[in-house]
């Protein structure tokens, strides 16, 4: 029965009446498309099978001697009808292991067609689109949905009123609830469209559903789970609509933003687009199968926002449906594998690459902490001509025994004298050097080995089942060094790739610049920079643990140190290489300080002026340097704290892209260069390189895809379904539009007007046919349940964001602040944890209030009110708006805090805000949610409720105590307990009312 | 149809559209299913696939020809022995059927003869997220409907009080949990109806089930009195009828306040059934409770309770880890066949007991007398199955004398879900959704109902 439901549906929208010719597109293509093309489609010939019933010539040409599938104007010869109809199972088509029948109304129509001519046509949105005719002075929406209209004898309804419309536009453009005064003004509608487009809350609801779309989440989505900082390219998205930044500019910013001329942060940050989707940090994870695995989420992504076509099913294999090869799948793949990233994703935070992206507040305070360094350093340099007269004076004076060791950032210096090790003991250095992986630290010391084996020193944590921490050690006269949490798979491990001699002393220093990777640890032998190998660069978690530096043994490793250690300092700092090679200095300092200046080297310069600065220069010396070395120590700080951003940026030499054979990353096949569908233009001449080429493309004006695919999607955003259903889908196996020639129109319009997105909004909601009452007859009801034919005004539940930001605005609630890193509203406790994921800390004030936009989302335990109301859940790209109704929205609604406080909230706006009558405060909360006054038959129950709640709540203090103690905001103390719990409860009632959830 | 499927879907009428009116395809033979997932890869070879031969070959190398040149997670692949480690625990063969279990689950191994044991599952996913993903979807990468989503979209639920698919999470020896994630048993590209819910151990077992403090149940039932009032004024005027299923859902929500505490409340549950699912039975949010629970919705009509328990994954420490997952999760999982059977309701309920994939047969870290570790193993593991469809009494499919490569009558992830959805009167090639113009299933384009097992 649904089966039968459906294909009525169909034949609604098609809209085929008997007298009408048939067309190919619309009529015929859907059939074969779905019962044929999975075998006789573009991927028949991996299949052996000759018969192409996506291709005119073959679905007409020749089988075998005589024998065609399709005769035109013929159908008692075309074999296809013969096929579908055989009485023999063994011969009948679909085949039964398909599961896929031709049900009789699609044979007649297969039938019709063939006897009408067999014509042809090209897939409809393959073809670039036509600006049809309008009379001048309609609006373009009106005239073409009317003429459909006209077709099925049906007439639009009549306007929806002020009020019903004012709030339908707000919702639209703000995603908010209308302010009262914009409602019960005189304004004109055009003159409120345009205020409401020019509102910085336009923004913010349009960068909602690209967020679905581009899969924004604030967690990297597998396993742990842990926080990614990706909301300055959010604020990107938000900012770049309310400026109204032209389409084409959009999507090639964030396309290929990187590859501009002289590429400014904005345009950087804008590719982050590319890397919202989720990273895998998963111990043990094969690298090249997840770099695969993120090349094809951005190719998917790409190809379902822009072109709307299903591009992923030809990863494996030609497509079934679509004229798509598996090669041009990888070159499309080939755009997207060359930034150079770690296939195992960092497990906390951004993985590279990466831009810092200061918001303009952090821009301007970097400008100044740069200025102020320059000239901390200006001041200093001028001082030179004093500084080397005071060295001269300081060197002259000089005793001969002077010494001097950096003690800069010095953290502990141990063992003055050499110590000896015997292979057996271990010796207890003390709470000294602990250090952890985002920390600058050194550590050096002299050493000589008598084994060439055995353990330095390490700060590692014993009692765990993997000890953690840090350490040196000796294998063969090779020098190990480790970080590590789990030696395995959460560790920088590296090797010195000569071994140190046995019993020689060396001088030994390694390095670390806190950067978490094996390339941010150095290792200097006798001053010199030594090559290491990297055994393992994959640190995800800090080593740093409690207790003590151990010398000699321990830390995991079976072998002691036998030989000598001394002069072990460690610093808080990553010692530059210049003051590496000043260890490798053995003369005394009054020795070198009579070598005369001319004659000195880089490093014996070094020396001596460090030297000075420490023991000899004067306060003011000292105090100028020290403001430099503040200054740089503050634009240092404020630029660690300046939210990074991953982001796209191109390798120099591309990487090799081959057709992965099944799909699979570990079977490579034919090698691939980049390039676009075949089925579409080429490339435009003159196209950038590489992603920017391809922007370009998606933006050409000869392309048919990617005006009609955004259309399509605003339209879905305001009337709950595209003209073209599958918003996902402009394929073979998508839906014919409702009204092909208004797709078109609106999208070469979007295209004419310099992709202008506000333009297009203003288009659709200025039209009569937005401006309908939504009030449905049952008759029409019945004809067109999900009113495609748009005979009426659009009206469905809100999505969840603005169910929730409704909540807040009404109430007075809202913070109405634009951007920023995101936010924890309230949430049930002890979620995250359920999942293994540690603890949600709830936001305290303000971000509780903010719009749903800005809540953090999680992708492992994504916000529970969200999810409830069917928001996409970010995994993927997603761009089909969902909507159910289920009990536990109704949970939610009566019984999450946040809606218990915004209720409680909105009663005391009702309270203070009206005078004493209860019928005018009744009727201004309900204002406040719907924009109209209650009817009668909704003024009674919400009465009725007030009266039995008081009743109940002054026999019962402390129930309503309880009530009311819902949530963070302050409670307005001057209202009597009782009577506010009374009307918190006839507010709830309000936000759980189905017109509030609705946008009617 | 509607009645069918009325729970949490009134309203999707896009995904009424596509379900096939002629399910269930055939006569199932079980109603509903009880899978008790064991996250993190229990190691089939302590606990169920007996090789004696590696006794006498403990701490020798891997066999090169064993090991095929497979890929290894690279948690070993930077490992360059491959020491064979045998099982420290002794096997025994159970019952009449004389199936191999473990001496760490002696209470399993009672009930053995009521078990089917397939030994020749396989994957091809080596880690959790993408393995777990597999198991719950047909797809290592999340998007895709979860079995449970399927079959809440196939069939719907038999109880109008209750959801179709009810999730509970329990946690193990917290040494190496690996976390989960709500997808795992979400809609993927489904309504989000069908998702699971999560049934917590939390004063709510589902979210804002609970009034607040200060509404009781007759102020919430005047509430609702007066809402459906005003929603009905509101239908007459608009003529949405879509109205009137928000007011059956808030009826619904109404029930579910009763119909929830009435299924966690374990008060009356007799003493002995409560000693036969363990001390742990009387703590929420364990799993000896969360099986207890799991009966009292398979007696309410749930279609498909899943059960998550955590902590299966020993990279080390075995000996110290693995018996501690054993005892909070042998006698529940025994005792809730023993329950149901007594009941006389494992006939028409499927219980299938597994993780999302195995254990290798070498050390992972250090192989000493008393403490070893396994990594992650696709190419065989165990799962058991008991009750409604399912063979009892049978061992199905073997492995080498390394329970490395599977000798005989192998079982794909994809046959196991034909085999599942075969039992409750599914074909799995025609339970579809159309998705991005695919005809998708959870068996993707595979699978094969694994008839051999089948009673």
């Amino acid at each position: 029965m649904a089966h039968l439901k459906s294909i009525a549906a169909l034949v609604t929208f098609a809209g085929v009446g008997l007298c009408e010719p048939l067309q190919f597109n619309r009529d015929v293509r859907p059939i074969l498309s779905d019962r044929c093309l999975s075998c006789h489609g573009p991927d028949a010939v991996n299949k052996g099978i000759r018969l192409r019933l996506d291709r005119e010539e073959s679905a007409k040409g020749e089988l075998s001697a005589g024998r065609r599938a399709i005769v035109p104007g013929k159908p008692e010869e075309s074999v296809l009808l013969q096929r579908i109809q055989s009485p023999n199972k063994a011969l009948r088509m679909p085949p039964a292991h398909t599961g896929a029948t031709v049900s009789a109304a699609e044979i007649a129509t297969l039938e019709r067609w063939i006897r009408e001519g067999a014509e042809w046509q090209k897939h409809w949105s393959f073809i670039a689109p036509r600006k049809a005719m309008v009379p001048s002075g309609q609006n373009p929406v009106d005239y073409f949905v009317r003429q459909r209209l006209a077709k099925e004898g049906l007439a639009p309804s009549p306007a929806a009123d002020r009020r019903t419309l004012i709030r339908r536009a707000s919702f639209d453009v703000t995603g908010l609830p209308p302010q009262l005064a914009d409602v019960e003004s005189d304004e004109s509608y055009e003159k409120l469209l345009d205020r409401l487009l020019a509102s910085p809350n336009y923004g913010e609801r349009m960068a909602i559903r690209w967020l679905d779309a581009s899969r924004y989440a604030d967690t990297n989505g597998y396993q742990t789970d842990a926080d990614r900082v990706m909301w300055r390219w959010r604020d990107w998205v938000v900012d770049a609509l309310n400026r109204n930044m032209p389409f084409d500019r959009f999507v090639t910013e964030q396309i290929a933003g990187d590859l501009l001329p002289n590429a400014t942060v904005s345009q950087q940050i804008a590719t982050g687009f590319s890397r919202n989707h989720r990273g895998n940090s998963e111990g043990g994870i094969v690298p090249e199968e997840y770099l695969l695995e993120y090349a094809a989420d951005r190719v998917e992504t790409m190809s379902t926002v822009f072109l709307g076509l299903t591009v992923g099913c030809a990863r494996c294999h030609n497509h079934k449906y679509d004229p798509i090869t598996q090669k041009e799948y990888y070159q499309f793949i080939a755009y997207f594998n060359n930034i150079g990233e770690p296939g195992r994703y960092l497990k906390y935070g951004n993985s590279p690459p990466m831009v810092a992206a200061p918001t303009p507040e952090q821009e301007s305070s970097l400008a100044q902490l740069k200025a102020a360094k320059l000239s901390a350093d200006a001041a200093f340099r001028a001082m030179e001509p004093e500084v080397a007269k005071a060295q001269a004076k300081w060197e002259a004076k000089l005793p001969a025994d002077a010494a001097w060791t950096s003690r800069e950032k010095l953290n502990a210096e141990l063992f003055p004298n050499p110590v000896a090790f015997d292979g057996k003991g271990t010796m207890d250095g003390g709470d000294h050097a602990e250090f952890g992986f985002q920390d600058r630290f050194s550590l050096t010391f002299r050493i000589k080995s008598a084994t060439g084996n055995g353990v330095i020193l390490h700060r590692m944590s014993e009692d765990e089942a993997s000890p953690s921490g840090y350490g040196l050690h000796l294998e063969n006269g090779k020098l190990q060094i480790q970080f590590a949490i789990r030696r395995l798979d959460d560790a920088i491990l590296l090797e010195s790739k000569k071994a140190l001699e046995k019993d020689r002393w060396y001088r030994v220093a390694v390095t670390y610049d806190g950067s978490r990777y094996a390339s941010g640890v150095k290792l200097y032998i006798d001053g010199q920079l030594a090559a290491l190998d990297v055994q393992l660069d994959a640190l995800n978690q800090d080593f740093r643990r409690p207790g003590k530096l151990t010398f000699g043994g321990g830390g995991g490793w079976e072998n002691k140190f036998e030989g000598e250690i001394a002069e072990f300092r460690s610093y808080a700092r990553a010692l530059e290489p210049m003051d590496a090679a000043m260890l490798a200095i053995r003369e005394p300092l009054a020795q070198l300080a009579r070598i005369a200046p001319g004659n000195r080297t880089g490093i014996q310069k070094h020396y001596l002026r460090q030297a000075f600065f420490e023991l000899g220069s004067n306060s003011q010396i000292r105090e100028t340097r020290a403001a430099a070395a503040e200054a740089a120590k503050r634009l240092e700080e404020f630029s660690q704290s300046i939210p990074t951003v991953m982001v796209m940026r191109e390798r120099t030499e591309p990487a090799d892209t081959f057709i992965q054979l099944r799909g699979a990353y570990d079977k490579p096949g034919e090698k691939v260069d980049r390039g676009v569908l075949g089925v579409l233009e080429p490339l435009p001449v003159n196209a950038g390189p590489g992603r920017l080429g391809l922007a370009q493309w998606l933006v050409d004006r000869k392309n048919p895809l990617t005006a009609r695919v955004m259309v399509n999607r605003i339209w879905q955003m305001i009337f709950g379904i595209g003209l073209v259903k599958t918003v996902e889908d402009f394929g073979s196996q998508g839906e014919w539009p409702s009204h092909p020639e208004l797709l078109d129109w609106l999208a070469v319009d979007f295209m004419e007007s310099g992709w202008d997105l506000k333009r297009l909004w203003k288009t659709i909601l200025m039209s009569g046919t937005y401006r309908q009452s939504s009030t449905v007859s049952a008759e029409l009801r019945e004809r067109d349940p999900e009113n495609r034919l748009l005979a009426r005004g659009p009206r469905f539940r809100l999505p969840a964001e603005m169910v929730r930001d409704q909540a807040l605005a009404a109430s007075g609630l809202l913070v109405d602040k634009q951007g920023g890193p995101s936010v924890k509203p309230y949430q049930p406790a002890g979620l995250w944890n359920e999942n293994g994921g540690g603890d949600y800390k709830r936001d305290n004030g303000e971000g509780l209030y903010r719009r749903s936009l800005y809540t953090f989302w999680r992708r492992t335990s994504p916000p529970p009110f969200m999810a409830a109301f069917d928001s996409a859940l970010r995994e993927s790209c997603t761009v089909r708006e969902g909507r159910t109704n289920t009990p536990l929205q109704a949970l939610h609604l009566m019984n999450d805090e946040q809606f218990l406080e915004a209720a409680r909230v909105l009663a005391q706006r009702a309270i203070k805000g009206a005078d004493s009558d209860t019928v005018r405060r009744i009727e201004y909360a309900f204002r406040l949610v719907l924009a109209r006054t209650p009817r009668e038959g909704e003024t009674k129950p919400l009465r009725s409720m007030l009266a039995y709640a008081q009743d109940r709540y002054r026999s019962r203090p402390a129930d309503a105590e309880a009530l009311l103690s819902q949530g963070q905001s302050p409670r307005d103390k001057s209202i009597d307990p009782a009577e506010l719990a009374a009307w918190t409860t006839v507010a709830s009632m309000i936000l759980n009312l189905d017109a509030a959830v609705t946008k009617e | 149809m509607q009645t069918r499927r009325n729970f949490l879907s009134l309203a999707a009428a896009h995904s009424l559209l596509a379900a096939d009116s002629s399910l269930p395809h055939f006569a199932p033979r079980a109603k509903r299913i009880i899978y008790l997932f064991m996250y993190g890869g229990p190691s089939q070879i302590e606990l169920f696939d007996h090789k004696p031969r590696l006794a006498a070959l403990h701490g020798t190398e891997l066999p090169a020809s064993i090991r095929q040149g497979q890929r290894l997670t690279a948690m070993t692949a930077t490992q360059t022995k491959f020491p064979l480690a045998k099982s420290i625990y002794p096997f025994a063969q159970r019952g009449q059927s004389g199936a191999w279990v473990s001496d760490l689950l002696p209470y399993t191994a009672k009930i053995a003869d009521k078990l089917c044991f397939v030994r020749s599952m396989h994957t091809e996913q080596i880690n959790h997220d993408p393995g777990i993903t597999f198991l719950q979807t047909g797809f290592q990468l999340a998007g895709r409907p979860s079995i449970g989503a399927w079959l809440s979209y196939g069939l719907g639920s038999e109880n109008k009080d209750l959801p179709a698919y009810v999730v509970m999470a329990s946690t193990g020896s917290k040494i190496g949990d690996q976390p989960l994630a709500d997808r795992v048993w979400g809609s993927g590209f489904l309504p989000s109806s069908y998702q699971g819910v999560k049934l917590r151990s939390a004063s709510d077992p589902v979210l804002h089930l609970s009034n607040p403090e200060g509404i009781d149940r007759d102020m919430r039932r005047h509430f609702l009195d007066g809402l459906a009032e005003m929603n009905r004024d509101q239908q007459s005027a608009t003529g949405d009828t879509e109205i009137g299923a928000r007011i059956a859902q808030y009826e619904m929500a109404y029930r579910m306040q009763m119909s929830v505490p009435e299924l966690t409340d374990l008060s009356k549950e007799p003493a002995h059934v409560m000693e036969r699912y363990g001390p742990d039975a009387k703590k929420p949010g364990t799993f000896a409770f969360h099986c207890l629970l799991a009966r009292r919705m398979a007696e309410r009509g749930v279609r498909f309770v899943q059960l998550f328990h955590r902590g299966w994954d020993q990279h080390r420490v075995l000996p110290t880890a693995l018996p501690f997952q054993c005892a909070a999760t042998d006698q529940p999982a025994a005792a809730l066949v023993q329950d149901l059977a007594e009941r006389g309701m494992l006939d028409d309920t499927l219980v299938v007991w597994g993780g999302e994939f195995g254990r290798t047969v070498y050390c992972q870290g250090p192989l000493t007398p008393t403490d070893y570790g396994r990594d992650h193993h696709p190419r065989c593991f165990t799962v058991w199955m008991a009750g409604g469809g399912i063979k009892p009494g049978v061992t199905y499919g073997s492995t080498d004398d390394f329970s490395y490569n599977i000798t005989e009558d192998p079982v794909h992830v994809h046959d196991l879900h034909a085999t599942i959805l075969h039992c409750l009167g599914i074909d799995h090639t025609r339970l579809t959704f159309k998705f991005q113009g695919r005809h998708y299933r959870l068996t993707d384009v595979h699978g094969n109902v694994v008839k051999r097992i089948l009673s």
